[in-house]
């Protein structure tokens, strides 16, 4: 084979190969010597394993071993408590006083329904959902003076922060959100941006279902009838008058709930945000109607 | 935030790697893959993605409207980010125990402006494991001076005690001796600051 084939057989070889970059260039062969373990008198005197012992024999003892003494591994006892905390939910506490001091200097607006997006929409509350942090726990710190008639949607609830909120006519719901919707709730702006349809919120992990189902927690699973009986029987146990909700003339807003597969308020799974041309993409093909409906 | 496959259409997008393993996603997929495009994504490996050649043989299977100035519009703006920090409405109460600052703030020779969130400026430093405290004000416009002689005397009066204080005339802050931070408070309410 002359040499201008081989020009051309190396040619068509690289017009067919992927293009050479840093990933997958190597040596040319025989560029390299590698070092040989030496033989004879002196060349091969102890090979690197130095001088006698387990260097030398290459018997090593097990990892941790102390020759002798307690290991330290061993000499700190198991503490158990600490089972499975890298499973754990978290949910970054936020009082009814600091909910109180956002609605007094306008940071969440009252007239529509508050949710985890309004809460760190204000700048005072953050959340990281790549820290297992599943949203926030309303605590009842404040619960005397919070005087706010509020349609708000946390992810934790104790039962004098539902009555605090029953009993100025608000309405509280306890949702989940799975991490990738709260990264969404997060920065939603963000996530606009990227072009993607709205995803489906998923349903709550099994250890989550009883207290999202639950009505004396508010869960959003939970049966209407159930939570509007759990609404009376809590205002008779805390001794205060419920005001009607049918009568009031924030009816609508204090309604106003998400459907559990629903990330935003008003806006469906499926759907593509432009922000740019300010138009929203909706499909209409059954498939993915079917789809982001189930 | 996710790892799209380069194509030419809005809807058609394949979220791979991570994000495509995630079981929101997994499915969102918008477009359906041809056989031979199928075969195009997982047989080859490109040195980065940068250089990897657009998706052609993906077909738009999945129909899709384009709503413009949608009624939906509305609860988007409410998930857009405060451009600024909202302005505070007055109130006839303020449950919280946040006090706004009054129009008479204005008639002193010194001013306590608020912070960008409507807060007082004062502030407890903690150094030395607690052995030593600081109260420190900030934010200080006009007479600092005067100000410091009329937070001494107030101090004094209240406390029946001495109180240290220094005064950082470049930086606009008296530091305090001591967790006085309430009395403080206290004083630069009166006021109206």
């Amino acid at each position: 084979m002359g040499s201008r084939q081989i020009t051309e057989k190396s040619l068509s070889m690289l017009r067919s190969l992927p293009r050479i970059t840093l990933a997958n260039i190597r040596d040319n062969p025989g560029s390299k010597i590698t070092q040989k373990r030496g033989r004879g008198q002196h060349g091969g005197d102890k090979h690197g394993a130095g001088n006698k012992g387990s260097g030398q024999r290459q018997n090593y003892m097990r990892l941790g071993y102390e020759t002798g003494n307690n290991p330290f591994y061993l000499r700190i006892p198991h503490e158990n408590y600490y089972r499975g905390h890298h499973l754990k939910r978290e949910y970054p506490p936020m009082t009814l006083l600091e909910l109180q001091k956002l609605i007094d200097r306008n940071r969440v607006d009252i007239s529509k329904p508050i949710d985890i997006a309004s809460l760190i929409k204000s700048g005072l509350y953050t959340l990281n959902p790549d820290q297992k942090h599943f949203g926030v726990n309303l605590t009842d710190d404040g619960a005397d003076i919070f005087a706010a008639k509020i349609n708000i949607e946390v992810q934790w609830a104790s039962e004098q922060v539902i009555a605090a909120i029953e009993k100025n006519g608000g309405v509280i719901t306890t949702a989940y959100y799975d991490p990738h919707s709260l990264f969404i709730l997060k920065n939603p702006q963000r996530f606009f941006e990227t072009g993607q349809a709205i995803p489906r919120r998923m349903i709550p992990p099994p250890d989550a279902i009883e207290f999202y189902t639950s009505a004396a927690t508010r869960g959003y699973l939970a049966d209407p009838e159930k939570i509007s009986q759990e609404r009376l029987k809590l205002s008779q146990k805390y001794g205060y008058t419920l005001p009607n909700l049918e009568s009031d003339p924030q009816y609508d807003m204090l309604t106003d709930r998400k459907d559990p597969r629903q990330i935003f308020f008003g806006l469906q799974p499926g759907w593509v945000i432009n922000l740019k041309d300010e138009c929203i993409l909706k499909p209409k093909d059954e498939e993915l109607l079917q789809f982001y409906s189930m | 935030m996710a790892t799209v496959l380069r194509t030419h259409s809005a809807f058609a997008r394949l979220l791979v790697g991570k994000n495509g393993r995630i079981l929101n996603n997994s499915l969102d997929l918008g477009a359906k893959l041809l056989p031979e495009s199928q075969l195009a994504l997982s047989s080859k490996h490109y040195s980065s993605y940068g250089k990897s050649p657009f998706v052609r043989k993906i077909k738009e299977q999945y129909n899709y409207e384009i709503e413009k100035n949608p009624p939906e519009w509305e609860y988007v703006k409410r998930l857009l980010p405060f451009t600024t920090i909202p302005k505070i409405i007055p109130k006839d109460s303020y449950p919280s125990g946040w006090v706004p600052p009054k129009e008479e703030a204005l008639n002193h020779p010194y001013f306590l402006s608020r912070t960008k969130n409507a807060e007082l400026p004062i502030y407890l430093k903690i150094t030395y494991r607690g052995m030593r405290k600081i109260s420190i004000i900030r934010k200080i416009e006009g007479d600092i001076w005067l100000l410091n002689d009329e937070i001494k005397q107030y101090l004094k009066q209240k406390n029946k005690r001495y109180v240290e204080t220094r005064v950082h005339e470049v930086a606009r802050l008296i530091e305090t001796k001591g967790d006085y931070v309430n009395d403080l408070r206290e004083w630069a309410l009166s006021k109206g600051f």
